[in-house]
């Protein structure tokens, strides 16, 4: 038998298609994990079943949330390039828009900017997210990068989970940035 | 109705539910979450991964249902019928890192132990596993020192036949269950 995400949205944009993640999708998440380029969304000692597990928790977040990250896909191809959705495990101070781009042949593409543009304003209209954040290592630089180019601004004030003094909670601009 | 009330009713009803005489095994929810959350910071859970915080009992239920979604089966929550609580999981289980598939199980709150209610679970989750997915064997593994489950495994006709040492959680036992044409009273004796 199989069980997949139905009754998920799908977001298309010019290059894109964005959509619920599946058992599929699981090797590039493997191999994204197993990478230097993830320790920024991983802890430094991850193992394969744990890495399992959090995919596991990826899909599972749909499920609990009613919401969760989408995965990023070119159009045409279904392969797993990233993910960018709104995000909300327990524990997190306020739902944040996540991202992370898993290929790195999908890199500086405008790839990600693309997605994470297309989730704000699904997370507005659907969800009725005003402002969310976007939780940001201090000495994740891309990350901050695509974070100004989406018009988001560093909240000194909204708490951030774990490590206060390596993470940020980045702003959302109220409306589309220019 | 909410989206998150759409996709949570969809999985819903692609997971089916499993009637016994006191219980019914159906797919996991978000509302099972603080039972469970409660169960894996308790000194109860130390021997399935626990005891952790809540928000790491977050992610380990989110992996609960994403389970069903990566193998096609997972575990149920134990709802029991009587009074509609939540109670635990049985089911079908085969993360990263298991040596096969097995039969897991766990009751989160102790008031509702001995009254063979796990056990009345595990058959019937047992069952499903043999006729709905086809297995023709199934293990459970059972971390050294829990004799409770041991004492449930033997209820079950399931015989010890070695160990097994995971990384994370420790040496465990195996235990192989009856196969489908000896266990007598699997799904179908509650059907």
């Amino acid at each position: 038998m199989s069980v997949n995400l139905s009754e998920t949205p799908v977001l298309t944009t010019e290059r894109l298609v964005l959509r619920a993640p599946k058992s599929d999708d699981w090797p590039a998440f493997r191999a994204f994990m197993r990478e230097e380029r993830s320790h920024f969304v991983r802890p430094g000692d991850l193992t394969e079943e744990n890495a399992w597990r959090a995919f596991g928790h990826v899909i599972g977040h749909w499920v609990l949330r009613g919401y969760g990250q989408f995965i990023l896909t070119a159009k045409g191809d279904d392969s797993a390039l990233g993910a960018v959705g709104p995000w909300n495990p327990a524990g997190w101070p306020e739902p944040e828009i996540g991202w992370t781009i898993w290929s790195p042949g999908a890199e500086g593409k405008g790839f990600a900017f693309e997605a994470a543009t297309a989730v704000q304003a699904h997370v507005r209209t659907g969800l009725g997210w005003a402002q969310p954040v976007s939780y940001i290592d201090t000495a994740n630089a891309r990350s901050q990068a695509l974070a100004r180019r989406l018009g988001c601004a560093v909240d000194a004030s909204a708490p951030v989970p774990g490590d206060e003094a390596a993470l940020q909670a980045w702003r959302h601009p109220a409306e589309e940035a220019a | 109705m909410t989206p998150a009330l759409d996709l949570a009713q969809s999985f819903d009803s692609l997971i089916p539910r499993i009637e016994t005489p006191r219980l019914m095994l159906r797919a996991p929810r978000l509302s099972d979450f603080d039972p469970f959350a409660t169960y894996m910071q308790s000194d109860r859970s130390r021997y399935t991964g626990g005891p952790v915080d809540r928000n790491q009992a977050w992610r380990g239920f989110g992996h609960i249902a994403g389970h069903w979604v990566f193998r096609g089966y997972g575990v149920f929550v134990i709802e029991h019928r009587e009074t509609g609580q939540a109670i635990g999981t049985s089911g079908p289980w085969f993360p990263e890192g298991w040596p096969e598939p097995e039969i897991a199980w766990t009751l989160w709150t102790s008031g509702f132990e001995g009254q063979g209610l796990a056990a009345e679970a595990a058959l019937a989750a047992r069952g499903w596993a043999y006729e709905a997915l086809g297995w023709t064997t199934a293990i459970s593994l059972i971390l050294e020192g829990n004799t409770r489950s041991e004492t449930l495994a033997q209820r079950l006709g399931c015989v010890r036949e070695g160990g097994f040492s995971h990384a994370q959680f420790g040496a465990t036992g195996i235990w192989r269950h009856l196969a489908p044409d000896a266990q007598g009273a699997g799904m179908e004796a509650y059907a």
